[in-house]
Parts: C-alpha cells; sequence; structure tokens
C-alpha cells in the first residue's frame, strides 16, 4: 500500500530580481521586477509502506521544495499530495504526530538548554506517554550511544552530537513516515557511518518509511536500494539504482597495470580506448561497454601486461554524467 | 494544555542562562523608570500642577505606566517575526502545536519574570526615593485596573502578532523596520512617556478610536479613578472588543501569510 502519493505536483515561487549595484537597488525601490521559478515542475511518484528512498539532485533540483510540500510547510501551485491518507497542508494534529521532518542545517533543539529539555518538551508537544518516552529514549539514546551528553548545553555539542541529539528529538513519537534533508551534512566520515547504520536499523525495526535527500553518495547507496532523481523540478529517473548503471552507463573501465615502462603515445592504435587516467605503469582507460572485451584482448596482446581489471564506472560517476550531460570519458 | 504549560517552563529555564544579559535588562528598565521620573520631578519642581495633574498623581501615573511596561508591554512575540524571515516558523508547523499560543505561552513566562523582579525593585525605589503615590479611595477601582491591564496585555498580545506576521510579505531585516515604526507609535500614543489627556480634544477623540491608549493610558485612568465609574465598564468593553477584533485580525492574516510562506532559510 502506497504510504506516500504525488500525482502532477508543481510549485512555482515569484521571485524579485534585482540588477547588480546600486542603480539597481535604486531602480528597485520603485519598480520591482518578478519572476516566476518552477522549483517543482508537475513531478508523480509514489512511495510503499517501509521503502526507504534516496531523493538525488544537483542544488535547486527541488528535493527540498517536495519535502517541503510533502510535510505541509508549502502549499502547492498545482497537484495533489497525499501522506498516510492526509493532505499535509492541512496540517492536521493526526498527521502530525505521524511523521517527522530533519534538516540537517537547521535544528529544533533549544539552542541554550540541555537537549533533554527539548526532548521533555516534545514529549508533551506530542503527548507522549510517560513511560513510552522513558523506553524509546534509552532505545535511540543506546543506538545513537548519547547517553552522557543529553544534559550538556545543545551549543557546546560538537556537530556530529547535536545531529544525533536532532535525530533522537525528531524520533520521540514514532513517527510512521521520516523526510530527511541532508542528515549527514558537514559531518566527519565516522559520523556520517553512525547515522547511516542507525537510520537503516531504525527503517528495519520500526518499519518506518523514509525519504532521504543527500549530497553525498555513500548515504543513497548504503541505504537505498530505490532512488528518485530529480532536475530542474522534474523526475528524471525513478527506480532501483543498479537499474542506473543498466540505463546511463555505457562505459566501463578499464584498470591496467603494465610490467615495462609506456608512453601515451604507445596506445594510439587502441582507438575504442580514452585514457582516464594516465600514472605509470598504471593506466585507466574508458571504453564502450560493447568493446570492452576485445579492447581488453587487445592490450594484453600487443602489451606487456601484468594485470588488468575490468570494472563498471562509479555510480557518482554516472550521475554527474547523467546531471551534466557529459561524457566522461 | 499541558504542552504550553511546559513551554513557559521552558522558557523560564531558558530565560535564566544569561545571567549577565538578565542583569543587564533589569538595570535597562531601571534606567528608563528613572529617566521619566526625574523628568516629571523636574517639571513638577517649578510647577504645583502640570496640565490637569497634581504632582502626587502625575507621579503615580509614572510608576503606574512602569508596571504596565513590565506587565503589558513586555513581549518576547517580537522573535515571530525574526522566526518567519528566517524559517525557523518550520519547526512549529511541522508539529502538532499552535504557534500563536505557543507565544502565547512564551510571553506569560516573561511577563512572569519581569513582574518577579519588577516588584521588588519596585519594593526598594520606594523605600530610598520614598515618591508620592496613591492608592485608590475605592478598592474597586483596583480591581477593575488589575482587570484591564490584563485585558491591555491580551490586546498587546495580539497586536504585537499581527505587526509579527506581516514579515510574510516583508521579510527585509526580520521584519524590523515596521516593529521600529510601532515602537515609536506606541511610545506615542499609549501614554507611557506622557499622559494623553494633555492634548486638545481632538486628538482625545482619535485616540479613544485607536487601540494603543488602552495598553496603558486608559488602564491608568481607572486606576487613578479619572474615568467615571459609570464608564468604567464601558471602557473594560471596549478593550474586550479590541482583544477580539485583535485576535480575529491577526490569525487571519496569520492564515493568509501561510500561503505565501516560503519556508526559507533551510
Amino acid at each position: 500500500m502506497s504510504v506516500i502519493k504525488v500525482k502532477n505536483l508543481k510549485k512555482y515561487y515569484k521571485v524579485h530580481q534585482k540588477e547588480p549595484g546600486l542603480k539597481g537597488s535604486v531602480k528597485s525601490l520603485f519598480k520591482r521586477e518578478y519572476q516566476s521559478v518552477k522549483a517543482v515542475n508537475d513531478i508523480s511518484f509514489s512511495i510503499k509502506e517501509g521503502e526507504l528512498v534516496g531523493f538525488i539532485g544537483p542544488n535547486g533540483a527541488g528535493k527540498t521544495t517536495t519535502l517541503k510540500v510533502l510535510s505541509g510547510l508549502l502549499y502547492p501551485t498545482a497537484g495533489d499530495v497525499s501522506v498516510l491518507g492526509f493532505t499535509p497542508f492541512d496540517r492536521k494534529p493526526a498527521f502530525q504526530k505521524q511523521f517527522s521532518l530533519i534538516m540537517g542545517q537547521k535544528n529544533q533543539l533549544w539552542w541554550d538548554l540541555p537537549a533533554l529539555d527539548s526532548f521533555i518538551l516534545n514529549r508533551e508537544i506530542y503527548e507522549i506517554d510517560k513511560k513510552q518516552f522513558k523506553k524509546t529514549l534509552d532505545d535511540l539514546t543506546k543506538m545513537l550511544d548519547l547517553k552522557d551528553i543529553l544534559k550538556i548545553q545543545v551549543r557546546k555539542l560538537s556537530l556530529g552530537q547535536r545531529m544525533k541529539c536532532e535525530l533522537v528529538a525528531a524520533l520521540l513519537h514514532s513517527p510512521k513516515v521520516l523526510f530527511l534533508d541532508e542528515p549527514t551534512i558537514g559531518l566527519d566520515v565516522v559520523m556520517q557511518q553512525k547515522i547511516r547504520e542507525f537510520l537503516k536499523e531504525y527503517n528495519q525495526k520500526y518499519q518506518a518509511t523514509i525519504i532521504l535527500t543527500s549530497h553525498y553518495m555513500d548515504d543513497v547507496k548504503e541505504l537505498c536500494d530505490r532512488v528518485i532523481i530529480i532536475d530542474k523540478g522534474t523526475v528524471f529517473f525513478d527506480g532501483l539504482l543498479d537499474e542506473i548503471i543498466k540505463k546511463y552507463a555505457d562505459r566501463k573501465i578499464l584498470e591496467v597495470t603494465f610490467s615495462k615502462p609506456i608512453e601515451k603515445k604507445d596506445f594510439k592504435t587502441i582507438r575504442a580506448a580514452k585514457i582516464k587516467k594516465f600514472d605509470p605503469p598504471r593506466v585507466t582507460f574508458s571504453v564502450k561497454r560493447k568493446s570492452a572485451n576485445s579492447v581488453a584482448a587487445k592490450l594484453l596482446e600487443s602489451f606487456p601486461v601484468a594485470d588488468l581489471n575490468i570494472l563498471e564506472s562509479s555510480i557518482e560517476d554516472i550521475i554527474r554524467e547523467v546531471f551534466t550531460g557529459r561524457d566522461l570519458s | 494544555m499541558k504542552k504550553y504549560w511546559q513551554i513557559t517552563k521552558t522558557s523560564w529555564s531558558n530565560g535564566f542562562v544569561y545571567r549577565l544579559n538578565f542583569i543587564m535588562w533589569r538595570v535597562r528598565t531601571i534606567i528608563w523608570f528613572f529617566t521619566i521620573y526625574y523628568f516629571w520631578v523636574a517639571i513638577l519642581s517649578q510647577n504645583d500642577q502640570v496640565f490637569n495633574y497634581d504632582s502626587q498623581t502625575l507621579l503615580t501615573y509614572v510608576i503606574g505606566t512602569s508596571f504596565l511596561r513590565s506587565l503589558v508591554l513586555s513581549s518576547r512575540s517580537v522573535s515571530a517575526g525574526m522566526e518567519i524571515a528566517n524559517g525557523d516558523l518550520n519547526n512549529y508547523l511541522v508539529k502538532p502545536i499552535n504557534y500563536l499560543k505557543n507565544w502565547l505561552a512564551r510571553d506569560i513566562a516573561d511577563k512572569a519574570l519581569n513582574l518577579a523582579f519588577f516588584i521588588p525593585e519596585m519594593v526598594i525605589i520606594f523605600l530610598v526615593i520614598k515618591p508620592p503615590f496613591i492608592f485608590p479611595n475605592n478598592p474597586w477601582y483596583f480591581v477593575a485596573f488589575i482587570v484591564a491591564a490584563l485585558i491591555a496585555t491580551l490586546m498587546y498580545f495580539f497586536f504585537s502578532f499581527l505587526v509579527s506576521c506581516f514579515t510574510f510579505w516583508y521579510p527585509e531585516h526580520n521584519g524590523w523596520p515596521l516593529r521600529f515604526i510601532v515602537f515609536m507609535i506606541i511610545g506615542f500614543l499609549a501614554g507611557d512617556t506622557f499622559p494623553l489627556d494633555i492634548f486638545p480634544a481632538v486628538a482625545q477623540t482619535i485616540f479613544k478610536i485607536l487601540p494603543f491608549g488602552y495598553f496603558m493610558f486608559y488602564p491608568m485612568q481607572i486606576y487613578l479613578g479619572r474615568i467615571p465609574a459609570n464608564q468604567v465598564g464601558l471602557t473594560i468593553i471596549i478593550m474586550l472588543a479590541w482583544v477580539f477584533i485583535l485576535y480575529k485580525i491577526s490569525t487571519a492574516v496569520f492564515k493568509k501569510g501561510l500561503k505565501v510562506y516560503g519556508a526559507y532559510g533551510r
């Protein structure tokens, strides 16, 4: 059953445009020109219960705007949106008690007070039973290894500790649907990994439906089977992560280590292979998928090869290629 | 109700975090009080009567408005404009909580804190400078004054929230340009620095129509017994009507604002 349904969603903003400089500023005092920006332009998708879906796309693609519409923060310009059977912008308490929005760049915790004070406040706001609250808090603090910092002022916590506390604050009411916007932004790799593991565990343990946006492909690769790629306000791709490789990766990577010194010009005869990286004795080639085997055979035949590997393009490269429309080779 | 009580308690905890800020704020309040008080003392030293006020009545007015400043005009809801402009409003919109009630709870916390300090400060000031001070002859005037002060508090709360709501359309500098104008108007038209009945009759008719005089001037007139007993009830009814009008306008403007809200800053 679909928990989230989005049909032909559009969200347009009216943005005031100003010419640069003082002259432009004075002019804008008297006459303002507005432009309509299509932040989200006719997107449709649906998400089933328990799914963990990655939203990816370049900055300004419309990912966050979509999450804001799904959370009821923004009124859509057009289209139908339903989350858990509710229309988000009606902001019904029954709906609000079942979802959470976590933004990596902003916090909901009271800055000058220990995180525990914000947790207690959320207990009252979400009307969580005291016993249940204690149990959930114990579970979450254990999963995130937070016990020692709950009574320290939020402003004195590190970014990673704060993000973990943000997660706890957002999950105390055991939401069925989670919208995560860049939850690992600015964190070091160890902390990113911890947050990822936690999200995976949370998703499996509570069958929570999660939408995640991230610029870190590792987040998406590790957590999401399904991805929705958004670009310029429209859905570019919606499917399994593996399918992106099949659909868009028309090239393979050949990593070759040579046993004798070689030069770039030596490879002029192999036209199907483009040198991606030349770092003797190691050379990386990018070749069309269909000619990968024949190029490999030719290299083995004509050159002193010590080692040869045929690899798929990395998901980062493929997505970069998709967004820029450029050939990576 | 419990959630809003928790907000009040959390606001108190938050208010106590910065001790220096807290002390400086109280010092500011006291300096302002002395500025106005000694301004009138200086004028009254030359004349027994100023406008329609004798020295005792006028200085009681100054002390009374100082109390009303702590109760009515102390409001944290100024920050609502900031939250709307920088997108922190998002935090509330996704939760099962009423934004207006949230600010009312925080304002109550702030006002209680203000009064908790105002009262002992006033006791000390009374002991040191022994100002002339009138108590109402009729205790009912005192009761009516307290009722009027509480209604004025609600009036100002909705008014201040309404001003914050304009940040939806004019988010420049978190809504402060409009807020400054409002502060100036209130300083002038609420009777904060001088009583409004020193103005000509025409001006006073206008003051009666506007809501600002009801924040401080009219409650003080009730206290001083300068409003005839049979008109006290009418003044309170007018104030209640203002509470209703300002409540309706501020909630309607807030709802309209949410439609244009961009949830920026995130």
